[in-house]
Order: C-alpha cells, then sequence, then structure tokens
C-alpha cells in the first residue's frame, strides 16, 4: 500500500513539475532554433563586421579619390560620378572589354555545362580503370588554379619544336588541334549555320582550358546522378527503354536541378577568375595612377551586369527544372 | 530487395529442369552465337572501346601539359634551341631544381605557405562546417536571409573589394574601437597590450614595439605583411570561396537523417555535443575534401598573398616563380628556357599537393557522392 501510494504521489508530482517547466521556458523547437544562432555566429559577425564596410568602403572609393596621409590614415575625397565617367567614356578600352568578356561567357557557359554534363555521366558507368579516370580528370580542380593558371598563361613550352614559336611571340596555327577547314568540311554536307561551325572549332580548340575548369561542375552533376534512385533506371529497362530514351526521359529531367546550380556556379566562377579578360584589364587598371577608385567603379558596373545575367539565366533555367516531389 | 524475393514467381524444379535439358540440347556453336551475335553485345563492345578511348584522349589532354613541363624541367640549355628535341632531353641536366631549390628560397616558402595554408585550411573547414549546419539544421529568424549573404560573399568577386579589403587591413579598426581605447595615447600608456599583442608574432607581424608605435601613429593596426588578415576572414567564413565550402557542407548536412540527432537529444546531449561528436565524424569525408579544396587553393593562390604581403619579408609561394641568378642568360633559346624555368618552379610548387592528392582523391570522390547535393 505505503509503495503504491508513494509511486501515485511522486507520478503526480512529476505531472505537476512537467507544465510548470515547459510554462517557464521556450519549447524545444524555439530553444533548437536558437542555438542556430550560435552556429552562423561568426559568419554574422564577420558579414557585419568586416564584409559589409569592406563593400560599403569600396563603393565609397568608386566615388571618391584616395590619399593615404602617414599618421591619420587615409583621406578620401568625394566626387561623384568621375570614377565612372572616367571608366565609361574617358578608357578606351573598358566598354570594348566588357562586350568581348560577355561574349566569352556565352560561349564558355554551355561549353562547360555540355562536358561536364558528359563527363560526369560516362564517369559514372560502371569500368575498368574508372577510379584512374576519375583522379585524373580532378586533378585541375585541385591544381590548375591561381599560381598555376598565371604560369600556364606565360608557358611557351606546349608549343616546342614547332616552327615560328621559337620566339616565343606569336601562336601558330598548327598548334590546334582541328582545324577550321576540316570541321567545315564536315559539315558541308548539314545544312547548319557557320556560327555552329565556327562554336564547334573554338569549343574543341580550347578543350584543355573547358576541361580545366569543368572540374568543381562535374563534382556536383557526379552528385546529382549519384543521387538518382537506381529503381527508376531499373523499372525503364524493364519497360524496355534504351540507353538514349533512359537519359532523355529520366537522367535529363532528374539532373536539371544541377544544371541551374552548375550554370549559375560556372557564370561566377569564370567571371571572378583572375584569366578573365575583363578582371585581367581591371586589375591591369588597379596599379594606375587613381586606379584604385576607378577599378573599384569598374568593378562594380562589372559586378551589377554579371548579377544581372546571373538573375536572368536563373529565371529561364528555373522554368525548365525538373524538381522531384518529395513525400 | 525485400519486395522482389518474396514477390517473384516461385521456380518450379520442373521449369529447372525443362531449362537445363534445353541448355544441353543446343550446341555450344548455337550457344556464343546467340551470346555474341547480337545487338545489344556488340553496341556494349563498341560503347565500351568509344568511351575507353574519349576517357583516355581527355586524360591525355588533362595531364600532356605535366608532361612537357616534367620533360621540359630536366632539359639542360642546349635543348631548347635543339629542333630534334621533343619530349626526351639529349642535354640532361638538373640544374633547374638545383638553382630553384637553392636561390629561390623554396624551403621557406614552403614553411611559410605550409603554415598559412594550413591554418586557414583547418580554420575554414570547421567554420564552414558551423556555418553550414546551422544554415541545414536550424529553421531561425532570418536563416533564408544568412544563406543569401552567403552566396552574396560567393558572388561578388575579390577583385570588386580588393582594395577596400588592403585598406580595411591596413587600418584595421572594427567600428573605431581602437581609435577609442587608445585616444592619443603614447606607446608607454597602452603597454598593458604588449602581453596581448607579444602573441601576434607567432603569425609574423611587425615585432611589437614598432607594432605598437604604428598603432599610434595610424589609430589602427596595420595587419597587412602578417597572417592575420588570411586567418580573420577564414575565421568568420569570408575566405576564399568559402560560400561555396558552406553550400556544399550545406546540402551534405541536410541529407543527414534529423533521426540521428533526435535520437541524440532524447539520450540528453546538447545541441554543440551532438554536433562535436555525432555530426562531425559523419562528416569526415566531405570535411576532407573541404580541407583539400582549402588548403591547395590557398597554396596555390596569388590574389590575397600578393594584396596582403606587401614587402619581401616572409616569403611566400608566388616569390618562388622567379628565374634563379645563376640561369639567367641571353641567347636564342631564351624565352623557351625561361618558361621551362617558371614550370619548374610550378611543378616544386604543386608537388606537394599532387602527393596530398594521391592519398585524399578517394575522399575527394567519397564525400562528394554522399553529398547527395540537391538543388531545392
Amino acid at each position: 500500500m505505503t509503495n503504491e501510494m508513494k509511486l501515485n504521489t511522486t507520478v503526480s508530482e512529476q505531472k505537476l513539475k512537467a507544465p510548470k517547466k515547459r510554462r517557464g521556458s521556450a519549447s524545444l523547437d524555439k530553444r533548437k532554433a536558437r542555438s542556430g544562432y550560435f552556429f552562423v555566429l561568426p559568419f554574422l559577425v564577420g558579414f557585419i563586421a568586416i564584409y559589409l564596410p569592406m563593400i560599403w568602403d569600396s563603393i565609397v572609393y568608386s566615388f571618391s579619390h584616395v590619399t593615404i596621409v602617414a599618421g591619420e590614415g587615409s583621406v578620401t575625397e568625394f566626387v561623384g560620378w568621375e570614377n565612372y565617367n572616367e571608366a565609361l567614356f574617358v578608357n578606351p578600352d573598358f566598354i570594348k572589354t566588357l562586350v568581348t568578356g560577355i561574349k566569352e561567357l556565352a560561349f564558355d557557359i554551355p561549353a562547360i555545362i555540355l562536358f561536364s554534363l558528359f563527363m560526369a555521366v560516362l564517369l559514372n558507368q560502371k569500368m575498368a580503370g574508372r577510379a584512374a579516370f576519375r583522379a585524373i580528370l580532378f586533378v585541375p580542380v585541385i591544381i590548375s588554379t591561381g599560381l598555376m593558371e598565371s604560369i600556364a598563361s606565360q608557358n611557351i613550352m606546349d608549343d616546342m619544336g614547332e616552327e615560328g614559336i621559337a620566339d616565343g611571340t606569336e601562336v601558330s596555327t598548327a598548334s590546334e588541334i582541328v582545324s577550321a577547314i576540316d570541321i567545315e568540311n564536315l559539315f558541308a554536307g548539314m545544312k547548319v549555320g557557320t556560327e555552329l561551325v565556327e562554336y564547334v572549332v573554338t569549343m574543341i580548340n580550347n578543350i584543355y582550358d573547358i576541361v580545366n575548369r569543368s572540374g568543381v561542375q562535374m563534382l556536383i552533376f557526379l552528385a546529382g546522378l549519384q543521387s538518382i534512385s537506381p529503381a527508376i533506371y531499373e523499372s525503364c529497362s524493364i519497360d524496355g527503354a534504351t540507353g538514349w530514351e533512359t537519359f532523355w526521359k529520366i537522367t535529363f529531367p532528374m539532373i536539371s536541378p544541377m544544371i541551374l546550380v552548375n550554370a549559375v556556379y560556372t557564370i561566377i566562377d569564370s567571371f571572378t577568375t583572375d584569366q578573365n579578360t575583363v578582371m585581367r584589364f581591371i586589375d591591369g587598371i588597379y596599379t594606375t595612377t587613381n586606379g584604385k577608385e576607378i577599378s573599384s567603379a569598374m568593378s562594380w558596373m562589372y559586378f551589377l551586369i554579371v548579377i544581372l545575367i546571373v538573375a536572368a539565366v536563373a529565371g529561364i533555367a528555373s522554368a525548365f527544372v525538373f524538381y522531384q516531389k518529395k513525400d | 530487395m525485400n519486395a522482389q524475393q518474396t514477390g517473384s514467381p516461385q521456380i518450379t524444379k520442373e521449369t529447372k529442369n525443362k531449362i537445363r535439358v534445353e541448355f544441353e540440347r543446343t550446341p555450344l556453336k548455337e550457344r556464343l552465337k546467340a551470346k555474341f551475335i547480337n545487338m545489344a553485345f556488340v553496341g556494349g563492345v563498341i560503347w565500351y572501346i568509344v568511351r575507353f578511348v574519349l576517357l583516355l584522349g581527355i586524360s591525355y589532354i588533362v595531364l600532356y601539359p605535366f608532361f612537357t613541363q616534367i620533360a621540359g624541367s630536366f632539359m639542360g640549355r642546349n635543348d631548347f634551341v635543339d629542333v630534334t628535341v621533343m619530349l626526351i632531353p639529349k642535354d640532361f641536366s638538373l640544374d633547374m631544381y638545383k638553382f630553384i631549390l637553392l636561390e629561390n628560397q623554396y624551403f621557406s616558402a614552403f614553411g611559410n605557405t605550409l603554415l598559412l595554408s594550413g591554418s586557414t585550411a583547418l580554420i575554414q573547414t570547421f567554420i564552414c562546417c558551423l556555418i553550414a549546419y546551422g544554415l541545414a539544421k536550424f529553421k531561425f529568424k532570418g536563416s533564408g536571409l544568412v544563406f543569401m549573404a552567403v552566396i552574396f560573399t560567393m558572388v561578388v568577386p575579390h577583385q570588386t573589394i580588393q582594395y577596400s579589403m588592403f585598406m580595411n587591413f591596413r587600418y584595421f579598426d572594427i567600428f573605431g574601437i581602437i581609435k577609442f581605447l587608445s585616444g592619443n595615447a603614447t606607446v608607454g600608456e597602452i603597454g598593458f597590450l604588449n602581453d596581448i599583442l607579444a602573441n601576434i608574432n607567432i603569425f609574423g607581424a611587425e615585432p611589437t614595439s614598432k607594432f605598437l608605435k604604428a598603432v599610434v601613429e595610424d589609430g589602427a593596426f596595420n595587419l597587412n605583411n602578417s597572417y592575420w588578415p588570411l586567418i580573420i576572414l577564414s575565421l568568420t567564413g569570408l575566405g576564399f570561396k568559402n560560400g561555396l565550402y558552406v553550400f556544399m557542407l550545406r546540402q551534405f548536412f541536410m541529407g543527414v537523417p534529423n533521426e540521428l540527432e533526435e535520437s541524440a537529444y532524447i539520450d540528453g546531449s546538447g545541441v554543440g555535443r551532438t554536433f562535436l561528436q555525432i555530426i562531425l565524424p559523419l562528416s569526415v569525408p566531405m570535411m576532407i575534401t573541404v580541407f583539400l579544396f582549402a588548403f591547395s587553393w590557398q597554396w596555390t593562390d596569388d590574389f590575397y598573398t600578393t594584396l596582403f604581403f606587401t614587402t619581401n619579408k616572409t616569403v611566400l609561394m608566388p616569390d618562388v616563380v622567379d628565374i634563379p641568378r645563376s640561369l639567367e642568360t641571353q641567347y636564342a633559346g631564351q624565352n623557351l628556357y625561361y618558361s621551362a624555368i617558371r614550370n619548374t618552379c610550378g611543378l616544386l610548387i604543386i608537388l606537394p599537393l599532387v602527393i596530398m592528392y594521391l592519398f585524399c582523391q578517394n575522399f575527394l570522390v567519397q564525400g562528394i557522392e554522399r553529398s547527395g547535393l540537391t538543388a531545392d
């Protein structure tokens, strides 16, 4: 009896205590949500204390002249739109470079995405030596960046032994893998425009560049391919679909979100890389007198243009992207 | 799997026997014909060959520059004017390696860069894990905004803010706190900072007394020519391509089932402990991937290093790329020769990365595959 009584009292006490506690503090979800702030705290602090002031400074610099005075720090003098004016109307090359840069971008994005998707599909299939091929194809991701890119851009070793290269001033057409004439002959029978032929020729001749820059995209596509359930492929093959049909009806729609991600990533990556025409131009301006402010103004204009391009691409692509419904 | 096993039709003994009898009655020739001479098999073989050749070709494109660079690095001076020399050197010499190692301060650059890349990569990996986990698993007010901010840092090219970044760390002073603290003080008055600042020398800042004098003169720290700018950027998840790492890790953490954490919470572990003891061990392949990226991209970085290190006091990898004095010459093959020397510098720079990659490349693919990246 006594035991039972004790048990009853303890239970009732617990019952009484529990709701009181809950009323006192926030619910579990809320408490958990609050600890989310703890995780992003380093970023928040850095973003507010370092990054936003830097962005603000950069915008201010683009509107002013800066002189460094020892003892007083830097003196900024507001000059209005002068730097932008200088960049757009005084500098003869900026707009020209901008147009070429955007043209390059229009060429690069489809080329890199097509190539990386193709390679990812290949590397996803089971075959002998897959691990080795993967390892080799991801080498550029790790190695061909920054410093190595700038070394490679000065490299004339690849053309060694060919005529007209010894002085390193001109690039002979013999070093191109395929000549335009061959491709034109190939396409002569088909009725395709010269632009397409030219595009294919440039793509093949830039293959090294494209391979080098599509490493991360390949990884993202591979991850996407891995996440497609094998059951779908199995049911497809039971229904008698060929590999070609399976690719267009299953793989392509399932991978389409990745195409969007990669398109955005490629745009961002190729316009922030040091090898980009516009970026190199802006870098060159940076070292001239008053160049720091003008280069700020230029890069902000460039940034705005690219943001617009990213938004447009993302907007158009997202209309065609297929999302698998999750239940 | 289970459904298949139970749902598949039962194969009786009789049908099995029938099949066997039929199989034994058909001659071997017929059987081989049926197996090998059909569209599926031939198509498969052709596809196999085409695929293999294609991959071999692309691998060749990737590796060919390295072949020429390695071949060039063993060539002597005469090989660069000899038209018959293609890849195999006739005038074999190790001069390039010898003089780059001896005269370009390779070893001190190696040590400094190892310290810099190692520390920033470790910090970046951990901090990006924190941020990504916070963004993936907690729905707090403004989490969407924070994620947008992360993407924003990824989208803004670093050239856009390079000057303000330089100025920010040249006169490092968050919200004017240091100016307020030091005021018009003299070196003696703010000597209490000595103990704290003495530690800064670990990462190569100015000697303390000189440093303090500069602080008083400018009313701010001059963090340039030290490792601090990069470490501060890493600590706050603003380093090179950290937006990408956060994005990748966030996708990975979103794929980790919630049940794991819930069971940890039920067992009484807090949020921090769950993260450290349950989530982090799970994500080792992904973390190695991020570390590999962070380390090697910092290792070969020439943007931040040339921006923040304006004097030659701290020798880093970009300083190695130079023509050693003993190899300076004037002859017909000069351009090619110098190009080969620069390439050899590049080879020496990436050598540690290649060794690291050989050990880690398995994790790279694994980590990415397990990340289950999805775009929503």
